[in-house]
């Protein structure tokens, strides 16, 4: 149903030490949030799609479709962040005048709009690195071994085990209202949708009275007991992971003047 | 050299109108935010998250099944989140479902069910990000469900009628919501004429495109909603006043 869920599970890196993985993708998510020069978030970008499609073996053209996503958000945001309306004089502002009004950019909203642009793309990239190579039952067990709350850690796993199991439930609702032409027009299509919804919260309220008294005749007790599939730490990963990230936060103080790159 | 700019700032507003599609634009995307903010937005919702989780626990050891409810609660706000609402300008939005769950389970529950919600959008939609979870669940799972909560209650104690204070609650929490991740952008890039009120005004401008025909339909869609749970399963209801907000229950109640 998900197809990031999918991939999680059949990457080439799914055996690594999901540790590692988590470590290897926020400290760069990091060095990309901190670092000055636009450059480094692009290199991040380059190296967190090579891992993912060279070492976990992702498609590339899965792999370019999900980076559209996210672009709805930052070409809008983005563009607010680079337009300027005013009617005052600025330094370097150039656009169009109406009444008084200008619209327009000026150098430094457009350097920083694009050095946000650099900086949110390299985030999104070590994101996706995380979410398409860890499978999510991998990264509860990380926060279970972190001491996270155990309530936090059930509820997490109770959510995610039963995303799907919903999931089906709506489409099974939802194709049988749109066979009945439930979906024809705005006013029953509202109709519909609140009926489904409706529908959908006494299902979940009754699975979940059938899931406590399940577990409760096999002997629960305050916590959800899973076994969790020990995985053997990777040396090569690990070292490989530290050593890009060394070059990343060394790149980041060798190069401290280079903050103006790209001169827009 | 001025006729290349005005070519720059039209195609920036043209594409600002053909990709700030209504899908899930609320969410501030990963890495958009300065480090500084991501993390001062994190440290403003831990207290809210510490306060759901002890409320939680609370609620859990007085009842253990409700663990059950609202784990599957949390998967029902997701799978909420995917479905589209037709709306009334034509396209499509996705609901938030802060205002029902709100009304539903309570604001300490939704500031932990809604931060689940971002985590699970973000490692298996794509939708938002690890590093502006903090902003996104300050806007969608604290400041959001509060007022749907608070108007809620508010309007029912002034003898308001139920469908009233549901679509108050709904419509205003998601338009809180929005005001609310505006603010937040603002803050973080002030205009350079202008400083934060200018920035805030232009990112309400964009979002209100899209945020504001959302808010009313989703306020349309949680009182058809309520209306059909209130007419034909007052027992769940009911049940759920075993959280220590009652909510629900007493607006079926008074409706007979």
């Amino acid at each position: 149903m998900f197809n990031i869920d999918q991939y999680a599970y059949s990457n080439r890196l799914t055996q690594v030490h999901p540790g590692e993985k988590i470590a290897f993708a926020l400290a760069t998510l990091l060095i990309a949030l901190v670092a000055p020069q636009p450059a480094l978030p692009a290199i991040i970008v380059a190296l967190m799609a090579g891992a993912a499609i060279g070492a976990a073996g992702i498609p590339a053209r899965f792999y370019l479709q999900l980076f559209l996503i996210p672009f709805s958000f930052l070409i809008a945001g983005v563009a607010m962040i680079a337009l300027t309306i005013t009617n005052q004089p600025l330094a370097g502002l150039k656009g169009l005048t109406l009444l008084g009004w200008t619209l327009g950019v000026t150098p430094a909203s457009l350097h920083l709009a694009g050095k946000i642009f650099f900086k949110s793309l390299g985030a999104v990239s070590c994101l996706y690195f995380l979410s398409l190579t860890t499978p999510m039952v991998d990264i509860m067990t990380v926060l279970k071994k972190l001491r996270v709350p155990a309530l936090l850690v059930d509820l997490i796993s109770l959510t995610y085990r039963f995303i799907f199991v919903l999931m089906a439930t709506v489409n099974d609702i939802y194709t049988a209202q749109a066979a009945r032409l439930g979906y024809a027009s705005l006013r029953t299509s509202y109709h519909s949708l609140g009926q489904l919804v409706a529908n959908l919260f006494i299902k979940t309220h009754r699975r979940s009275q059938e899931l406590f008294t399940a577990l409760t005749a096999r002997g629960y007790e305050e916590e959800l007991q899973v076994l969790d599939v020990p995985k053997p730490f990777s040396w090569p990963f690990l070292f490989l992971a530290a050593g890009l990230d060394l070059v990343l936060l060394s790149l980041m103080f060798i190069f401290r003047r280079w903050t103006l790159w790209p001169p827009f | 050299m001025i006729r290349r700019t005005t070519w720059l700032t039209l195609y920036l507003l043209l594409a600002m109108a053909v990709l700030a599609r209504p899908a899930f634009a609320m969410h501030i995307a990963e890495g958009f935010l300065p480090f500084n903010w991501a993390a001062f937005w994190f440290i403003v919702v831990l207290p809210f998250w510490i306060w759901g989780l002890r409320s939680l626990q609370h609620t859990v050891k007085s009842n253990p099944g409700l663990k059950m409810l609202l784990g599957l609660a949390g998967a029902y706000a997701f799978v909420l989140s995917a479905l589209k609402i037709p709306s009334v300008t034509g396209s499509c939005s996705h609901p938030t479902g802060v205002g029902l769950g709100a009304v539903l389970f309570g604001p300490a529950a939704m500031s932990i069910l809604g931060g689940i919600v971002l985590i699970f959008q973000a490692l298996l939609l794509a939708h938002g990000g690890l590093s502006t979870l903090g902003a996104n669940t300050f806007s969608m799972a604290v400041v959001g469900p509060f007022v749907a909560y608070g108007l809620y209650r508010l309007v029912r104690k002034l003898k308001g009628s139920m469908p009233l204070a549901v679509f108050l609650a709904a419509s205003l929490g998601d338009l809180m919501t929005y005001v609310t991740t505006s603010l937040q952008l603002a803050l973080a890039f002030p205009a350079q004429a202008g400083g934060v009120v200018a920035s805030m005004l232009k990112f309400m401008g964009i979002f209100a495109v899209t945020q504001l025909p959302l808010a009313i339909s989703e306020g349309f869609l949680t009182v058809i909603v309520f209306n059909l749970l209130a007419a034909y399963n007052k027992n769940e209801l009911e049940e759920l006043s075993i959280l220590p907000e009652k909510t629900a229950a007493e607006g079926s109640r008074s409706r007979q």
